[in-house]
């Protein structure tokens, strides 16, 4: 039998309009969509996102940088947050329902009424830092999760980060919180500039830094070794994802060269530690992956490794 | 063949080569690169020295993914100076340099081209296409 796995989305994740050309588009959502709508993934239960709480989001941010994001939401036309991050009037919703979308997975899998959850969510976060928006994300959706679920009755979590670049965001909000392990492979060097090896906070961040051009064997190899081990080694109550999939071969705006089978492959490991400590407990949220194609058939892949199929 | 063994430079470089200063923007270098079918450009000063050398691969290392931007932000990168992509101290040749020498730099470096100095001043240019040329009038 195969597991109950959530996938929670919303309209207004789709109204998030970041400008003509801007890769960061409404589109990646509906190809990702269309392929979990094959009849392979008929079990799958889909689930409109909750918008996340002022209480939720101010754990990991300050409320003064909360309210100043959504002061910047423009009332027609775009705003610039910074060169990369764009705005327009629908953002400041779909921002609050991307937060909320992790927030409402992490309480169903602790309640038990589905085994694991994946976000179809935009725009993404693990760049946002506890004061700073950047790299195209406002609020850190997955950080805003882990600390919902911290602040119910899990102690020790894990946050896995397999988007082509560094999360440091989430680094930024969890570096002192030795209970909550991160660990991200990314391209390096590349934007942010963060994400080297001697980053290692309280001990609880664990950076996997892959070299352009590095492909299959080089990340496969840096998780075998490195990643799944101390992974092990944290047993995790629950996992959670920035699932990005702009590591693929074709995306454009970075040079690994990974497959959609690396990202089965990464999900069955990870569900495997799951299934171990956490009674199969993950809670994976969509972060980049600009090639459409790519996109949408490495989350399928994400999603049916969650399914355990 | 024998009289391509004895070309020298001078036989066959461009002189009076189109120049850029350091401070052209790499929006007006895009359009000399258009305008023209040169794959670099050397850079001089008001007095003809040479500066240094900018090529169309100098100017695609300026869009590539840095730390700084998810984006490579073009607008901004076009506003800035051909110094901040050029190469300062390019492989040169001298006029009487004979063009088996040239060749055989130009294959084990894969060079498009080289900059003729006279000292430190710009005399010339020296392509793969003149070297084609000088072949081909070697052995007509």
């Amino acid at each position: 039998m195969s597991r109950r796995i959530r996938i929670y989305h919303h309209p207004a994740c789709s109204a998030h309009d970041t400008g003509p050309g801007h890769p960061e588009r409404p589109a990646r959502l509906a190809a990702i969509a269309a392929a979990l709508r094959q009849p392979e993934f008929a079990t799958l239960d889909w689930q409109e996102a909750p918008l996340a709480s002022f209480v939720q989001l101010t754990r990991v941010h300050p409320s003064a940088y909360v309210e100043s994001v959504l002061a910047a939401i423009p009332s027609a036309g775009h705003s610039f947050l910074d060169g990369d991050t764009v705005v327009s009037p629908a953002s400041g919703e779909a921002a609050l329902r991307a937060a909320g979308a992790v927030c409402a997975a992490v309480e169903d899998v602790l309640a038990g009424t589905i085994d694991s959850a994946f976000c179809l969510v935009r725009p993404p976060g693990h760049h946002a830092e506890r004061a700073q928006a950047m790299g195209f994300c406002l609020f850190n959706n997955v950080a805003v999760g882990a600390a919902h679920a911290l602040s119910l009755d899990v102690e020790r979590l894990a946050i896995v980060d397999f988007d082509v670049h560094h999360g440091n965001g989430t680094q930024d909000i969890f570096r002192s919180r030795p209970e909550c392990l991160y660990i991200s492979s990314h391209q390096s060097p590349l934007y942010p500039g963060t994400g080297y090896p001697h980053e290692r906070g309280a001990g609880n961040i664990l950076n996997l830094p892959l070299k352009p051009r590095s492909g299959s064997q080089e990340f496969r190899a840096a998780w075998r070794e490195h990643g799944l081990p101390a992974l092990q080694a944290h047993g995790p109550q629950l996992i959670l994802i920035s699932a990005g999939f702009d590591a693929h071969a074709r995306d454009p705006l970075a040079s690994l060269y990974l497959d959609e089978e690396d990202y089965a492959w990464l999900t069955g490991e990870l569900l495997a530690v799951a299934e171990c400590h956490a009674q199969g407990r993950i809670v994976s949220a969509l972060e980049g992956g600009y090639d459409l194609d790519a996109l949408a058939a490495s989350a399928a892949a994400h999603v049916r490794a969650l399914l355990g199929i | 063949m024998y009289q391509f063994l004895h070309d020298k430079v001078a036989d066959a470089m461009s002189d009076r080569p189109l120049t850029v200063s350091s401070d052209t923007p790499l929006a007006e270098l895009t359009r000399l690169f258009d305008q023209h079918d040169f794959n670099g450009i050397p850079v001089v000063d008001a007095q003809q020295r040479l500066l240094g050398f900018v090529t169309k691969l100098d100017l695609l290392k300026a869009f590539r993914f840095t730390p700084e931007a998810l984006i490579p932000p073009y607008a901004a990168i076009m506003a800035q100076p051909v110094s901040t992509v050029m190469t300062t101290e390019p492989v040169c040749v001298t006029e009487d340099m004979p063009l088996t020498r040239v060749l055989e730099l130009m294959v084990d470096l894969r060079t498009k081209s080289f900059p003729v100095v006279r000292g430190e001043r710009l005399v010339g240019i020296i392509a793969r296409e003149d070297l084609l040329a000088a072949l081909r009038r070697a052995t007509a």
